[in-house]
């Protein structure tokens, strides 16, 4: 039967004993979500290895995405301490930034003086397809909109305007205006593209990229990118520094190895390669629906648990709400301290579960 | 209590070459005898070399411009691997605990990263805590931060930029300051592509050198053991030994540390407008004895470089090979990664790397010249061993520079450099040198007190060989590496210096982050009990 334990239940009910021998007797256990700090990742880390596992975050797909574009081309981003004090002309590249980051705009266009900034350009912003986007009534906007393009079409003509590529275009008015934003963008001092990795396809990334390193050449020039949800970039972060590889990295040779399609856990359960999950979703899950159909250990902090007979669910704490936890923040593009703000609790952290659960595994040999 | 006995023990910090035996009680080196105790473990170590555990003063070991480096070129080691480097050939090589792995088995037991981003300390921090068995520190970065800039040119006053170094000092809980390319950074965000020690940083006008000269009073003021760590400008560029030579002058006499000086070694004569600048450079440090410097040694193959310096990097990322690169244009410095493969063929290249050798071996006091390649940037770690060999053998010298084009032999000093270092000298650049200039005054030798940090080695012709893997690694007196391979992985400790500040410093960093970031420095202050470590941390008083 599913079991539902709570800390004050935790030592006695024999719960971790329960996950430790669903996770050890699995021929491959996936832990999955990772909605989770960086002890948590990293407690998460040390198990998948201990169990020849693989590890996957709830916005993998996305983070894979943006690791693989760094490691075939590079980047040039900037922190958004930069880009709120010193860009010129910012532009939002679809609705994905202001729809993870609602307080983006007014994160972006303070109304407060800002550090000394090149050139002499006004600020500006641009809504590149971002549909209609209220902007406070203080930032000068411009708005390109999708018309009948997708937005990939409509970054790649942006992107050929920048290029100063000579192209047969028809004399429209959506050619004029990107034109006068490809203008912009040459006589800018510091101009920025706003992006998310996890709402554009490769695509788009690419070429938003590529117009960056194109204007980099004669100006200054960056990208900024909204952070994946549920801490997924400092979650990427350390298992980069930890096994040298992003997420989706599977530990069942010994040695770490990385494929963002392989190694998706949706995947790994959905196709049956995978037989059991553990599923961490410590940080809200922002729609992530857990899968289905393996055996599963749940580490939750909303009371979300077992869902099938032969589930363990154990509750956890909030990292940054009932414990202080490390925690990626976009405001200083890294990771960061944030206290807790109802400490005490009661329920343990992701990490010293985990840490529990891999104590009570024996080694690989002796499980096998 | 543990006895090395009948070794040959090379400590030239107690001017000691000659067999004999260590004892180790309580993990430190104690007297034979000491409190009338015998040894109860014995390790005979006839006929080998005993020595101190070695002391790294500058590699990028951990934080988040290396992270992005791993993220950027994960196939690094298998590309160094490829090309002869002793690691393996998987992305994991490149991770937290490997480093610390390899690093022990090679005897080295102190390792200083040297590029920590204040507003991520405690990325740096928490990356530095996973490193197993040796100890670190971190070198904090400042200079092209708009605080520090702002102080400047409000012309805030000494005690003002004390503060604020030592307010940096205990958040990021780091051991020294470094600065990179003085307002260098700073004039990039405004679209500069070169800057030089005496221009002015756009929109805060001062200059390179008022940034450098008061960062090293503010350092020397705190008593701060180390000196300023300076990363000068025009780094890699032709004729920029006029540069660094100018900087030692503008030190006025006050202490000063070089960082890579090999990358500032570069003369503008011969044919090809590069010659090596080394005879010049050890002239002038030679005659200054306020400095100090490291190489940052080049050796041929793969590596990759990230630097601090973003707008060396930026000019750099056209000869990035694998054809990829990173300039990350975060607050205060940035950091620029580009890869790049040192081919021996290559005229440049080969000058570079003849430039670190020479500077080696012309010094006159090795005291003041240090070993590095700056991690990953010259070479990896992983790539020590053969340097040595190097600098202890004309002959190895001989057999790769007959690789080299002719024409740069032309412009060397190598050629007719005989030298060939000793073992206390190199005990003196690995050991006892950085030990001595880190501040660290327990490590780096095996005078009676001393922590027990040890390695110990076969002699043999070939030093590569020799000081890949050492026989036997002792850390706070507990063996971790027997024949070349850790038995034991423990968890070293992270040093830090804590000189007081005026709290009027907090208030006003308050409101410069709460106006120009909406945030609270809170939020990268380094805690304690970093990684569930309450004993991480140990703190190096400052000097009186």
């Amino acid at each position: 039967m599913a079991v539902q334990v709570k800390r004050a239940k935790l030592a006695g009910d024999g719960a971790l004993e329960r996950a430790s021998a669903l996770l050890g007797r699995a021929r491959l256990a996936v832990i999955g979500g990772l909605l989770t700090d960086i002890a948590g990742a990293e407690a998460a880390l040390a198990l998948a290895e201990k169990l020849g596992g693989v590890i996957d975050h709830a916005a993998g797909e996305g983070l894979c995405r943006a690791s693989r574009i760094m490691r075939e081309t590079g980047g040039c981003p900037a922190s958004m301490g930069e880009v709120r004090n010193r860009a010129d002309i910012v532009v939002l590249v679809g609705d994905g930034p202001l729809k993870r980051e609602p307080g983006l705009l007014t994160a972006l266009f303070p109304k407060k003086e800002g550090l000394p900034r090149p050139g002499n350009n006004s600020r500006g912003l641009v809504l590149l397809g971002c549909g209609e986007a209220e902007v406070p009534a203080h930032i000068p906007v411009t708005r390109i909109g999708l018309g009948n393009l997708d937005l990939a079409t409509l970054v790649a003509r942006l992107s050929a305007a920048v290029h100063q590529h000579q192209a047969q275009v028809r004399d429209d008015d959506l050619a004029t205006t990107l034109q006068g934003l490809a203008e912009r963008l040459r006589a800018g001092a510091f101009p920025v593209f706003v992006i998310s990795y996890c709402d554009l396809d490769d695509q788009v990334l690419r070429t938003v990229l590529d117009m960056v390193r194109h204007l980099c050449v004669t100006t200054r020039a960056a990208n900024l990118s909204v952070p994946a949800p549920g801490n997924g970039d400092g979650v990427n972060l350390c298992s980069v520094w930890t096994c040298g590889l992003p997420v989706r990295t599977s530990f069942v040779s010994g040695l770490p190895e990385h494929d963002a399609r392989m190694y998706g856990a949706r995947r790994l359960i959905e196709s049956g390669e995978a037989d059991a999950l553990l599923w961490v979703e410590a940080l809200p899950t922002f729609g992530v629906e857990r899968p289905q159909g393996v055996p599963t250990v749940v580490l939750s902090s909303t009371g979300n648990g077992a869902t099938a007979a032969d589930d363990v669910a154990i509750e956890v704490g909030c990292p940054g709400v009932d414990h202080d936890a490390e925690l990626y923040l976009w405001s200083i593009a890294g990771i960061g301290m944030v206290k807790a703000t109802r400490p005490n609790g009661g329920a343990p952290t992701v990490a010293e579960v985990l840490g529990r659960i891999a104590e009570r595994l024996g080694s690989p040999e002796a499980r096998a | 209590m543990i006895r090395l006995k009948g070794g040959r023990v090379i400590d030239p910090v107690h001017g000691r070459d000659a067999t004999g035996d260590v004892f180790i009680d309580n993990g430190r080196i104690a007297a034979a005898g000491a409190n009338g105790r015998k040894a109860d473990q014995t390790y005979d170590v006839t006929g080998k070399i005993v020595m101190a555990g070695a002391v790294d003063i500058h590699s990028h070991i951990g934080g988040s411009n290396v992270t992005m480096a791993r993220l950027l070129m994960p196939e690094l080691p298998a590309l160094a691997a490829k090309g002869g480097a002793t690691i393996a050939p998987t992305p994991a090589a490149w991770g937290a605990f490997a480093t610390g792995i390899r690093y022990a088995e090679m005897g080295y037991t102190t390792v200083i990263e040297p590029a920590m981003i204040p507003t991520h300390a405690i990325e740096a921090q928490l990356e530095l805590s996973r490193i197993p068995i040796i100890d670190v520190g971190g070198l904090a970065i400042l200079g092209n931060d708009d605080f520090t800039l702002g102080l400047l040119r409000d012309g805030a006053g000494k005690m003002a930029i004390e503060d604020y170094v030592a307010w940096t000092l205990a958040h990021t809980k780091c051991l020294w300051i470094k600065v990179i390319n003085a307002g260098g950074s700073a004039a990039f965000k405004f679209n500069a592509r070169s800057f030089g020690l005496d221009e002015m940083v756009p929109g805060y006008g001062v200059t390179s050198r008022a940034i450098v000269q008061a960062l090293q009073y503010a350092v020397t003021g705190l008593g701060v053991p180390h000196p300023l760590h300076v990363h000068c400008n025009n780094l890699g560029l032709a004729g920029n030994v006029d540069t660094a030579v100018a900087t030692i002058e503008a030190a006025e006499g006050l202490p000063i540390h070089f960082a890579h000086i090999q990358f500032y070694g570069y003369g503008s004569e011969g044919p090809d407008g590069l010659s090596s600048g080394a005879p010049r450079l050890i002239e002038a440090i030679n005659a200054h004895k306020n400095v100090s410097v490291d190489i940052g040694q080049v050796m041929f193959g793969q590596t990759i470089t990230l630097s601090g310096d973003i707008l060396r990097q930026f000019d750099g990322r056209g000869a990035a090979k694998p054809k990829k690169w990173m300039i990350d244009q975060g607050d205060g410095n940035g950091t620029g990664i580009v890869p790049y493969k040192y081919r021996a063929k290559n005229f440049v290249n080969a000058v570079q790397w003849a430039i670190g050798l020479e500077i080696m071996l012309l010094a006159e006091d090795l005291w003041q010249v240090l070993f590095s390649t700056d991690h990953p940037n010259g070479a990896l770690f992983v790539r020590y061993p053969e340097i040595v060999h190097l600098l202890m053998d004309r002959d190895e010298r001989a057999r790769w520079l007959e690789q080299v084009p002719e024409a740069s032999r032309q412009v060397l000093n190598l050629p007719g450099i005989t030298r060939e270092l000793t073992l206390s000298e190199v005990a003196i650049i690995t050991r006892g040198g950085p030990a001595r200039l880190l501040g660290l005054t327990d490590r780096g030798h095996l005078g009676t007190g001393a922590v027990a940090d040890m390695s110990v080695y076969s002699e043999q012709a070939d030093k590569t060989a020799m000081f890949a893997h050492a026989d036997l690694v002792f850390k706070d007196g507990e063996l971790v590496v027997r024949d070349g391979e850790v038995v034991n992985v423990t968890w070293g400790r992270a040093f830090q210096v804590a000189p007081g500040f005026d709290a009027a410093i907090e208030r006003r960093l308050d409101r410069f982050y709460d106006r120009y970031y909406d945030l609270n420095p809170s939020i990268f202050d380094v805690p304690a009990d970093i990684a569930g470590r309450p004993e991480r941390f140990a703190t190096v008083p400052c000097l009186t």
